[in-house]
Formats: C-alpha cells, sequence, structure tokens
C-alpha cells in the first residue's frame, strides 16, 4: 500500500515535468529565434545584391574585355532575386535547398568578377572600385555570421522538436524540423581571390 | 534560498551551452586596451585608455583595443565577432562597440563595427583606416604608433559632424533588436514556470529544457554602473552584439 501511494507520487511527478518542462514555452521561443537567424540572412543576402549593380558599372568602365563575366554576374543575381524564401517554408528543405544553390552560384560569379578586376590597375586604385570592394567583403563576412547564427539556432530548435519530451509538444503544435544549411558556403570569405 | 539555486542552475545550464558552442578560447576583458600580445607599452596604453575613455563618455559607444597572442587557428573575422560578443562590447540594444583587434603572429589587423554603428563606421570607412593609417605603419614596424592613429581615426569618424548612433534609429532596424528584446520576455515567463517547477523538482533537469535562443545577447555585462562611465566595471561590457560588419587587413 505505501508502495503503491509512492508509485503514484512518481507519475504525477512525470506528468506535470512533462506538462511544464517539455516545450510548452522553449519551441515558440526557439522558432522565433530561428525566423530572426533567417530574417538576418536574408537582409544580409539583399544587401550584397543591392552591391552588384553598382559594383557592374564601375568594373564595366576599365574592364571592357570582361563582357562575360559581368553577364554571369548580373544573370546570376537576376536568379537569385527571383528565390526568396518565406519564414514559413523554412522546414522544406527543397526550398531551402535551391535558395543556398542560386545564392552560391551568385558567389562564384562574384569571386570570378573580383579575379578578373585584380588584373586592372586602374581599376584597383579607382576609388570607387576600393569603396564597393571593402563592402562587398564586409557583406559576404556578415552572411558568412549570420549563416553560422541561423545553423545554430536550427540546430537548439531541431534538438528540442526531436528529443523527448519536446517532441510531444511538437506534436501538439505541428511543428517540424527546420532545414539547416549544408554546409560553409565555398566562396562566404572575402571573394578578392589573389593571382 | 531557492531563488539562488535557480539563478545559480541556469548559470550553469547557460554557461555550459556557452562553452560547448565558443571551441576559441578568449582573454579576460581587464580594461579598454588588452594587449595579450604584450606589444604596447605603458605609457602608450595609458594615452589609448585615455582617448577611450574619454569617448565613451561623450559619446557612449565603446571601444576596445585587443592585441591576441593567436588567432588559434581560425580566421581574424570568425575569431573577432565571437570575441565581440563574448566580452559585449558596446550597450545591449544599441550595439555600439567598436574592436580594433590585432593579430601580429598572423599579421592581420581588424575593425570589428557592432550593429548599431554600422551605418556610420561603414566598411568603407574601416576599410580606408586600415589600408590608409594602420597598415603603412605596421608595414615600416611602428605597431604601437598604427595603433594609436587607428584608434583617432576611428573615433574622429563618429565626431565629423555625423549624428550620434542613439539618434540613428534606422540603422537599428538592420538588426533585429526588437526580436532580440522579445526572446527575452518569454524566456522570463519561463523562469517563472521554473520557480513553480522547482518547489516539486531540481534545479539541473529544468535548465535542460530551457536552452537560451542564440540571438539573445551572451555576455550580459552588470548595467550601467553610473560610478564608472560605460559600465566597464571588471571583466564585462554592457551586452553589446556584433554582426560581422568592419574590414580587415594583413601587412607582411
Amino acid at each position: 500500500m505505501s508502495q503503491f501511494s509512492r508509485y503514484w507520487w512518481i507519475i504525477a511527478l512525470a506528468i506535470i515535468t512533462l506538462f511544464v518542462a517539455g516545450g510548452i514555452n522553449s519551441i515558440p521561443t526557439l522558432e522565433q529565434s530561428v525566423q530572426a537567424s533567417w530574417s538576418q540572412v536574408e537582409n544580409n543576402y539583399q544587401r550584397r545584391m543591392d552591391l552588384i549593380p553598382n559594383l557592374v558599372e564601375t568594373v564595366k568602365g576599365y574592364a571592357k574585355f570582361e563582357k562575360q563575366t559581368l553577364t554571369d554576374v548580373v544573370n546570376a543575381r537576376a536568379n537569385a532575386t527571383k528565390i526568396t524564401i518565406s519564414a514559413d517554408q523554412l522546414s522544406n528543405s527543397a526550398a531551402v535547398h535551391q535558395f543556398e544553390q542560386v545564392q552560391s552560384e551568385l558567389s562564384s560569379a562574384l569571386t570570378r568578377l573580383m579575379a578578373v578586376s585584380e588584373r586592372y590597375p586602374d581599376l584597383k586604385a579607382n576609388q570607387g572600385f576600393l569603396a564597393l570592394q571593402s563592402q562587398l567583403e564586409g557583406t559576404e563576412n556578415r552572411i558568412a555570421v549570420a549563416r553560422k547564427d541561423y545553423i545554430e539556432s536550427v540546430k537548439q530548435y531541431n534538438t528540442v522538436v526531436t528529443t523527448f519530451p519536446g517532441r510531444i509538444w511538437a506534436w501538439i503544435y505541428g511543428a517540424q524540423q527546420k532545414q539547416t544549411f549544408k554546409a560553409a558556403e565555398g566562396a562566404d570569405k572575402t571573394p578578392a581571390v589573389k593571382l | 534560498m531557492t531563488v539562488r539555486r535557480i539563478f545559480l542552475g541556469a548559470i550553469f545550464a547557460a554557461f555550459f551551452f556557452q562553452t560547448a558552442w565558443a571551441a576559441l578560447t578568449f582573454p579576460v576583458l581587464t580594461g579598454r586596451v588588452i594587449d595579450e600580445a604584450g606589444i604596447i607599452s605603458k605609457t602608450t596604453n595609458q594615452t589609448l585608455d585615455q582617448i577611450l575613455h574619454d569617448f565613451e563618455t561623450r559619446s557612449g559607444n565603446q571601444v576596445v583595443v585587443v592585441t591576441l597572442r593567436s588567432l588559434q587557428g581560425t580566421s581574424i573575422e570568425d575569431y573577432g565577432y565571437q570575441l565581440g560578443r563574448h566580452w559585449g562590447i558596446g550597450h545591449k540594444g544599441k550595439d555600439n562597440g567598436v574592436m580594433l583587434v590585432v593579430a601580429p603572429q598572423e599579421h592581420k589587423v581588424r575593425i570589428e563595427v557592432g550593429y548599431g554603428l554600422e551605418g556610420i563606421l561603414t566598411d568603407a570607412r574601416s576599410s580606408s583606416i586600415i589600408h590608409n593609417s594602420i597598415l603603412p605603419a605596421f608595414r615600416a614596424g611602428h605597431i604601437e604608433s598604427g595603433v594609436v592613429q587607428g584608434v583617432k581615426e576611428i573615433v574622429s569618424v563618429f565626431s565629423a559632424g555625423d549624428s550620434l548612433p542613439s539618434t540613428n534609429s534606422e540603422f537599428e532596424g538592420q538588426k533585429i533588436s526588437s526580436l532580440e528584446t522579445d526572446a527575452s520576455l518569454p524566456f522570463k515567463e519561463a523562469i517563472i514556470a521554473t520557480i513553480v517547477l522547482v518547489l516539486i523538482f531540481g534545479v539541473y533537469l529544468v535548465s535542460v529544457f530551457f536552452p537560451r535562443p542564440v540571438l539573445s545577447n551572451r555576455g550580459e555585462g552588470t548595467g550601467d554602473d553610473p560610478n564608472i562611465p560605460g559600465g566597464f566595471d571588471g571583466d564585462e561590457g554592457s551586452g553589446g552584439s556584433f554582426g560581422g560588419g568592419g574590414a580587415s587587413g594583413r601587412w607582411y
């Protein structure tokens, strides 16, 4: 009889633990964090796209023979503007991969453009170009930081949503795992390549 | 007594999570000039400290100079923003911190700019300061004067007629600062729920279920002590955060 009452006490504790500590509050909080860090990622990618028209114009003036490289950047940018992800699509791995893909292609095109620019001393001495180059480097760095923050926030969220007892709350909320970024983007460091 | 135990438990969990995430080690924040690499003389140190102290009193922005023994195998960009977040340079919410980071071993230098100041101390301006003032001095072997010159130029960017960052709320918009504050509210509610649970269950099990969201400020300062301008009271900044803005350079 005393064993029975002890047993019930443990069950009561377990129910209370599940109820209060099992992600009732942490899932919305962590979701908010994921969305905030995603916003930051998007803002920084957008910032990069905003820099490109000026950059292309500046380079065009000095590097007349690099038409293909410039066209590649313009096209890659156009593709990137078409693919946007809203915060509620973050569980859709295909959508997130597609986003990563177009941004990665844009990074490659930019790397080639900056590499090509190294061959033009007049361009390299141009103050406007130098300012744009430093802004681009700064933006690439911000993108790298924002990606790391996003990956971290997704990791925290996914951990709660997939482990017990968070899983139960995930089921109640209808919360799904979010898609993280595959790996550090190849060209996420400064695109100015030394030849 | 239970409140302190919750506090300790939350600190324990947060600390554990923080050290698990950041594999780098950071020097202790002892003041505005942290000369881990030992390249700054005492007089220069005092000069710099005076400039930075005055600047913070005037503008509210926190600027620190740090020289590192080693970048521990990572890039100065990667190290810089993590150091800034760890120390919490700049005031929470305003994120008005700047760090001049010098890594003599790797021959790298960086101006790391907090979210809130990116509109004034732009990447282009940081890059200009580095390439036009700091690197020439470094290349000539005058590291100390390069650092002093860099600091003076950083400070002068803010007094060149630009409005002080505290009035530039448009730059705050680039960072999700409101979400940051909001994220701390549910956390406070969670503490209340935790207190309720602690009456029945242990502290440490509960702290596992309330992880700190990524974008909440790490290294929160102990608040602004009115006796010490800028809240630099010991080994913490005032809770500012960094997002990777600024510029870097290298010398050979």
